[in-house]
C-alpha cells in the first residue's frame, strides 16, 4: 500500500477518490436490489412500477411458491456440490499444469505452450465435444459439466505468468537447500500463490455456477438440473423464442415476481464467495522471503 | 550430442512432466479431440447426417460470407465495437483497480469490491430492461437529464449514433468490477519494500504508482491484454441482439449476431462454423501481433 | 528431436484414437426398440421452471394411461432447438420428439430419412385423423406430413380497448379502421382518463421481435386493408404480400397515425415483455394483439380493484378495411408437431405401437388428462369448464404445473376435446364467451397464407435474413427514416438479394399444388 501522506492534494484526491468509488458501487448494486425487491412484489406492481428499491406491498409467495416442493432445494445443493468439487477440480489441474509451463527450461515448453494458445481461440464446437462427452460415457452424469471445462487456458497463462514472476533466488534457494522440483512447487511455489489461488478459484467457481449450456446439453434427467437451467427457464426473453417461430401461442410466460425469484435465488450464493475469499487477497505476501 | 542433452534432461525434469501429464490429457480428449468439428466450415452439415455423411463444399461458405453484401459492413460494425472495447473497456479495470488500492478504509475497500462485481451476475435480459428503463424516449430519468441539458429530444434507444456508446457503457457496467479481480490480485502481489524504498527516495503517491505499482502489474496487464486479443471479434450475443431494433441494426449487426440468424434460423451450421474459423484465424494473427509488440518492449509476452 | 516426435506421435495417435472412436458412432445399429418403455423429448413450459417429476401424478397417471414406462427428456423451452440439433446429430434420437415448427434442422433432416413419413398413415387412427385437413397441410412439407401436428386455435387477433376511456368518451368498440383511427385520435386528445392532461395514446405497439409475417400488429391492420397473409394469389401466381398497393395503403394509414402521436412514440424500441405496462398505468388505450392478452390484463386489473375490475377491459375482433370488406388474420393453426424417429423405432411394427400410443393420448380421456388434470382433484366441471380448485395445495400446485408441460405432448389434430380452463370470476367468463364468439365469426373471413405448406431452398437458406429487411424498412418508414420511395427501394432489394429466387420456386411448387 502506498504510504499515508498528508498533503492537501492527497486529502482532496482521497475524498474524490472515495466519492467515486461508493458512487460507482452504488450504480452496480442498485439493480440488484430492484431484482431482490422485485421479488417480493406483486405482478401489478412490477408491471406498473419501473423501478423501485422497497415494494409497496410485500409478499412472499413466490417464494412461498418455489420452496413448496424441494426441486430448488435439490438444485441449490447440486449446484453448490459440483461447484465445490469442479473448482477443486480445476484448479488443480490448472496449477499443476501451470507450474511446469513456468519453468523455462522444461523440454518442449514452446510446443506446449503453442498448444494451449492454439485452443484459446480455436475450438471444434458444440456438436463434436458433444459427441466425445458420450463416447466417454459421461452423458447425463455431474462429471460432463466438471471435465469438458477442466481447464480454461486463459487462467492457465496467466497462472503460468503469475508462477513466472516469482524471484528466481527463491527456488534456487530452495534447490539448494535439497529441494526437488516437486519439492519446490508444493514448498515454496504454492504457499506464496494465496492471491492467485484465490483468484482462480473464484473465476472457476463462477464459471461453473454460470454455465448453463452443459447441463442443457448434457443432462437428460431434470431431477440432475442445476439452478441455471432454472434461470434460463424464466428469464431469457420470450422474445428470443419468437424470432425463431417456436413460441407457442399457449405459452403463458412465468410472473415476473417468479422470474426475480428465481434470480435471487440462483445468484446470491455464487455472489456471497468473493467476500469470504477477499482476506486472501492481502499484500505483502513476499515480506521476508528474500532475505539472507 | 543434442539428443544425449535431451534426454537427460527429460529424465532430470521428468517430474514436471508428470505434473504437465493430466493437464495435457485434458487438452488432447476435450480440446483437440473435438477439433475435427472445424470441418465442417468445408462442407454443408446436417446434424442428422453427420461429419461423414455431409457433403463437401470446400471454401463456398467463406466465398459466401466475404462476397455477401453484408459482410463489409458486418466487418466494420465488428470491428468498430472491438476498437471501442480495446480503448474504453480494457483499461477501466486497472484504473479502478488502482483507485480501490488508494483507499485506506479496508472495510470501504471491501465494501465496494464486493458492490462493484455484482452486475457481473445479472443477465443481459436484466441489462437491457434497465438500459430501455434509463433510457427510454422522453420518460427515461437519463433522457429527461439529457434532455433538459442540452434542449433536444434524445432518441438514445433507436437513434444509430447511440448505439455504440449504450453498448460500452453496458459492457463497462457488467464487467468492470469483475476484472479489477485479477489487478488486485496482481497487486497484491507487489512488494510492499519497494514503496518503503520509494518513499524513502523522496517519492510522492503519483511517482509510487507510477514507478512502483504500475510496473508491479505491467505484467498482469499485458498478459491479459494479449489473450483479449485473441477474442477481439467476439461480442456477447445476446447483448447486442437485444439492444439491436429495425432502426439501429445497420450499426448493430456484428458477426455473432449475423450468424445467429443464419446458423439457428436458417439451419445453416456450417456457415456459422465458418464464419467461426475466420474469427479464430484473425484472433490467432492478433495474439501472436500483440506478443510481438510485447516482445519488442522488452516484456516476454506469453512465453 | 526424437523425444519431441515420440510426444507428437503420442498425442496424435490420442486424437488419432478419440476421433475414431468418435466416427464409429454413426455406423452402430440402433437398438430395436424396447416395447415396454417409450422415450420422448418435450420442451419444458412449466409455470414454476420445474419440469414434471418422474414419481409425480401426472407423470404416472400417463403411464397408466399408455400402458408404457415413459422416459422423457425435459428442454428449457428457451433452447430447444439447440438440444434438437445437438440431438440430431448424436444419433441418440428419442422416440417422439416434439418439433416446434418447420425449422430448417427439421426439415432437411427429415427429407434425410430422419423421421417417418406419415402422410396418408394417420387416418387409421380415429384420434389422430386431422380433424382440419388445411391445417394437416398446412402443417406438411410440400405435402408430406411427417409429423402429428399440435392443434392450436384458429383464430386469436383481437383488439383490446380500455372499457372505462370508451365509457367516459361516450364511444363504441371500433368496427372499422376508420373507427380505429378516431377511437385513437380521441384517447390522445379528449384526455379519456380525466386527469387534465394530455399524456394519453392511443394504440401501443412494441418493438416487435419476429420479421415480416409473424402476426405482429402491422401484419393483422395490412390484413385488415387487404393485404395478404405472409402470400397471396394474384392472378394464379404467388406474390410476397408486401409487394401490393394494400400493403402499401395500410402503412400509409398506420404513419398518419404515428405522425399525429396516436401510437406511442417508442414504437421501434418498447421492449415486447413490457407491452402490458402502457395500457395498464394508462398511457395507451388500445392493443391490436392476441385476444389471451386480454386475459392477462384482466389479472392485473384484479389485483389493484378486486370488485370493478371488469370495467377496465374490453375487446372485440378483427375490423373491417377502408371498402368495407372484413378480412380476418388467422393463425397458421398449429404450433409444431411431434415426429416419430425412424432410428429409434426402425419397423412398421413399431410404428404402429408408437402411433397407437399417440393415438389412446389423443383420446377424449387423454385429452382431458393431458390438459387438465385430475377431475375433482385440481379442477372440477361446471357448465362445460374446468375450474381450478384447490388452488393453494402444494401438491394441487405441482399438478397444475405438471399439466402445462404435458400439454406440449398433446396434439389434439382430432379436435380439441378437453374441458376449457377458466379462472374463477364473472368479468372473466364474460370475457372468454366474447372472445369465442366473434373469434368464430371472424373465422369466415379468414385469410390464410396459400403458400403455408410449401418449403423452398432458397428460403430456407436465406429466408428469415431477407424477411428482417421488410420488417426493418417497415418501421423505418413509420418512423420517417424513409420515405415511400424509399421502402419501395427495400422491397427491390428484398428481390434482388434472393427474394426473386425464392418466388420462382415457391411459384414452381405451386403449380404442382394447384392441380
Amino acid at each position: 500500500m502506498a504510504v499515508k501522506q498528508s498533503t492537501p492534494a492527497g486529502r482532496v484526491f482521497d475524498a474524490v477518490n472515495i466519492l467515486v468509488l461508493v458512487a460507482l458501487a452504488v450504480v452496480m448494486i442498485l439493480p440488484f436490489i430492484y431484482v431482490m425487491a422485485g421479488s417480493f412484489a406483486r405482478e401489478s406492481e412490477l408491471t406498473e412500477r419501473a423501478f423501485f428499491l422497497w415494494p409497496r406491498e410485500f409478499v412472499t409467495h413466490s417464494y412461498d411458491y418455489i420452496f413448496a416442493t424441494n426441486t430448488f432445494l435439490r438444485s441449490l445443493v447440486i449446484t453448490v456440490l459440483v461447484t465445490a468439487v469442479g473448482m477443486g477440480i480445476q484448479v488443480l489441474l490448472t496449477f499443476t499444469m501451470a507450474y511446469p509451463l513456468s519453468r523455462r527450461y522444461l523440454p518442449g515448453r514452446s510446443l506446449f505452450l503453442g498448444l494451449v494458445v492454439f485452443t484459446l481461440v480455436f475450438t471444434g464446437g458444440l456438436i463434436p465435444t458433444y459427441l466425445i462427452v458420450r463416447e466417454l460415457g459421461l452423458l447425463d452424469s455431474y462429471w460432463s459439466l466438471i471435465l469438458p471445462l477442466a481447464i480454461n487456458p486463459f487462467f492457465l497463462i496467466i497462472v503460468k505468468n503469475f508462477f513466472q514472476e516469482l524471484p528466481d533466488e527463491l527456488q534456487e534457494a530452495a534447490q539448494i537447500d535439497g529441494c526437488s522440483e516437486l519439492g519446490v512447487f508444493w514448498r515454496i511455489v504454492l504457499p506464496l500463490s494465496k492471491p492467485i489461488l484465490a483468484t482462480m478459484g473464484l473465476f472457476y467457481a463462477v464459471a461453473i455456477w454460470n454455465d448453463f449450456q452443459s447441463p442443457l446439453l448434457y443432462i437428460d434427467d431434470a431431477s440432475k438440473w442445476t439452478l441455471q437451467m432454472f434461470v434460463r427457464q424464466v428469464t431469457v426473453s420470450s422474445d428470443m423464442a419468437n424470432t425463431v417461430g417456436q413460441l407457442d401461442p399457449n405459452y403463458e410466460p412465468p410472473e415476473q415476481g417468479l422470474k426475480f425469484t428465481v434470480i435471487v435465488i440462483a445468484t446470491l450464493p455464487i455472489l456471497l464467495l468473493y467476500p469470504f475469499l477477499q482476506k486472501h487477497f492481502v499484500k505483502g505476501i513476499l515480506i521476508g522471503s528474500v532475505k539472507g | 550430442m543434442g539428443k544425449v542433452r535431451l534426454r537427460t534432461r527429460m529424465v532430470r525434469y521428468r517430474w514436471l512432466f508428470v505434473l504437465l501429464l493430466p493437464g495435457l490429457a485434458y487438452f488432447a480428449v476435450f480440446r483437440y479431440a473435438p477439433m475435427y468439428g472445424l470441418t465442417i466450415a468445408f462442407q454443408d452439415y446436417l446434424p442428422f447426417l453427420g461429419f461423414s455423411g455431409s457433403p463437401w463444399v470446400g471454401l463456398k461458405h467463406f466465398e459466401d460470407l466475404f462476397s455477401s453484401p453484408d459482410f463489409p459492413r458486418v466487418l466494420s460494425n465488428t470491428l468498430i465495437l472491438a476498437l471501442l472495447n480495446a480503448v474504453f473497456v480494457f483499461p477501466a479495470p486497472i484504473v479502478v483497480a488502482l483507485l480501490l488500492n488508494e483507499l485506506r478504509l479496508s472495510v470501504l475497500k471491501r465494501a465496494v469490491q464486493s458492490a462493484i462485481y455484482i452486475p457481473y451476475f445479472l443477465s443481459w435480459t436484466i441489462v437491457a430492461a434497465l438500459t430501455y428503463l434509463l433510457f427510454a424516449l422522453d420518460v427515461g430519468p437519463i433522457t429527461q437529464l439529457m434532455n433538459d441539458l442540452f434542449h433536444a429530444r434524445f432518441d438514445f434507444l433507436a437513434d444509430p449514433d447511440w448505439f455504440r456508446p449504450l453498448v460500452i457503457l453496458q459492457t463497462l457496467w457488467k464487467s468492470v468490477g469483475w476484472w479489477t479481480i485479477i489487478y488486485l490480485a496482481a497487486l497484491a502481489g507487489v512488494d510492499p519494500n519497494l514503496y518503503e524504498a520509494a518513499r524513502i527516495d523522496g517519492a510522492n503517491r503519483w511517482k509510487q504508482m507510477w514507478h512502483v505499482t504500475l510496473p508491479g502489474i505491467r505484467s498482469t496487464i499485458i498478459v491479459v491484454a494479449i489473450l483479449s486479443a485473441g477474442n477481439l471479434l467476439d461480442t456477447s450475443f445476446e447483448q447486442i441482439y437485444l439492444l439491436t431494433n429495425s432502426l439501429n441494426r445497420s450499426v448493430a449487426e456484428v458477426f455473432d449476431t449475423y450468424v445467429y440468424f443464419l446458423g439457428i434460423t436458417q439451419g445453416s451450421y456450417s456457415y456459422s462454423t465458418a464464419v467461426g474459423l475466420f474469427k479464430a484465424v484473425v484472433g490467432v494473427v492478433l495474439i501472436y501481433g500483440v506478443n510481438w509488440l510485447a516482445r519488442r518492449f522488452g516484456h516476454s509476452g506469453l512465453s | 528431436m526424437k523425444p519431441f516426435k515420440k510426444l507428437t506421435a503420442a498425442a496424435g495417435a490420442l486424437v488419432l484414437a478419440v476421433t475414431m472412436a468418435a466416427c464409429s458412432k454413426e455406423e452402430e445399429k440402433a437398438d430395436p426398440a424396447d416395447l415396454g418403455t417409450l422415450t420422448l423429448m418435450i420442451p419444458l413450459l412449466s409455470g414454476d421452471a420445474a419440469a414434471p417429476a418422474v414419481d409425480g401424478e401426472m407423470h404416472k397417471a400417463v403411464e397408466a394411461l399408455t400402458g408404457k414406462k415413459l422416459q422423457i427428456t425435459w428442454v428449457p423451452n428457451s433452447n430447444y432447438g439447440d438440444r434438437m440439433n445437438v440431438t440430431l446429430a448424436s444419433d441418440n434420437l428419442p422416440e417422439v420428439m416434439v418439433v416446434q415448427g418447420k425449422l430448417p434442422a427439421f426439415v432437411q433432416s427429415a427429407e434425410a430419412g430422419a423421421f417417418w413419413n406419415l402422410t396418408g398413415k394417420l387416418d387409421a387412427y380415429p384420434n389422430l385423423k386431422a380433424e382440419n385437413k388445411q391445417i394437416e397441410l398446412n402443417s406438411s412439407i410440400n405435402g408430406q406430413v411427417y409429423g402429428i401436428y399440435r392443434r392450436r386455435d384458429p383464430m386469436r387477433a383481437a383488439v383490446i380497448v380500455r372499457k372505462d376511456w370508451l365509457t367516459k368518451l361516450g364511444l363504441k368498440l371500433p368496427e372499422t379502421v376508420d373507427d380505429l383511427y378516431n377511437v385513437a385520435k380521441a384517447f390522445t386528445e379528449n384526455d379519456p382518463d380525466g386527469n387534465g392532461k394530455k399524456d394519453t395514446y392511443g394504440l401501443v405497439i412494441p418493438k416487435w421481435p419476429g420479421v415480416y409475417a409473424t402476426a405482429s400488429p402491422y401484419d393483422v391492420i395490412e390484413t385488415w386493408f387487404g393485404a395478404p397473409n405472409g402470400w397471396g394469389d394474384r392472378n394464379g401466381k404467388l406474390v410476397p404480400g408486401f409487394d401490393t398497393p394494400e400493403f402499401l395503403e395500410a402503412n400509409r394509414f398506420v404513419k398518419k397515425m404515428v405522425t399525429e402521436g396516436l401510437i406511442n412514440p417508442d414504437f421501434a424500441t418498447l421492449d415486447s415483455a413490457k407491452w402490458d405496462t402502457p395500457f395498464f398505468t394508462g398511457k395507451g388505450g388500445m392493443i391490436v394483439d392476441v385476444s389471451s392478452r386480454a386475459g392477462v390484463q384482466l389479472r392485473l386489473f384484479k389485483e389493484k380493484d378486486a370488485t370493478g375490475y371488469g370495467n377496465f377491459v374490453d375487446l372485440t375482433g378483427n375490423l373491417t378495411g377502408p371498402d368495407g370488406k372484413k378480412r380476418s388474420y388467422p393463425t397458421v393453426g398449429y404450433n409444431g408437431f411431434l415426429a416419430i424417429s425412424k432410428q429409434s423405432v426402425p419397423t412398421e411394427a413399431e410404428l404402429k405401437d408408437v402411433l397407437t400410443v399417440l393415438n389412446k393420448l389423443s383420446s377424449k380421456e387423454g385429452q382431458i388428462l393431458l390438459n387438465n388434470g385430475f377431475e375433482g382433484k385440481n379442477f372440477k366441471v361446471t357448465e362445460g369448464y374446468a375450474l381450478g380448485q384447490n388452488a393453494t395445495d402444494p401438491a394441487i400446485k405441482t399438478i397444475t404445473n405438471d399439466v402445462m408441460s404435458f400439454a406440449q405432448l398433446g396434439t389434439a389434430s382430432n379436435g380439441y376435446l378437453a374441458y376449457v380452463s377458466l379462472p374463477a370470476g364473472q368479468p372473466e367468463r364474460e370475457q372468454y364467451e366474447k372472445r369465442v364468439k366473434f373469434h368464430k365469426a371472424d373465422e369466415a373471413s379468414a385469410v390464410h397464407n396459400p403458400a403455408q405448406a410449401i418449403v423452398s431452398k432458397t428460403q430456407v437458406a436465406k429466408g428469415a435474413q431477407l424477411d428482417q429487411i421488410i420488417a426493418d424498412a417497415r418501421v423505418k418508414f413509420l418512423a420517417g427514416q424513409i420515405d415511400e420511395a424509399g421502402l419501395k427501394a427495400e422491397i427491390q432489394r428484398w428481390y434482388s438479394q434472393g427474394g426473386q429466387d425464392i418466388v420462382n420456386e415457391m411459384n414452381e411448387q405451386y403449380a404442382k399444388f394447384k392441380k
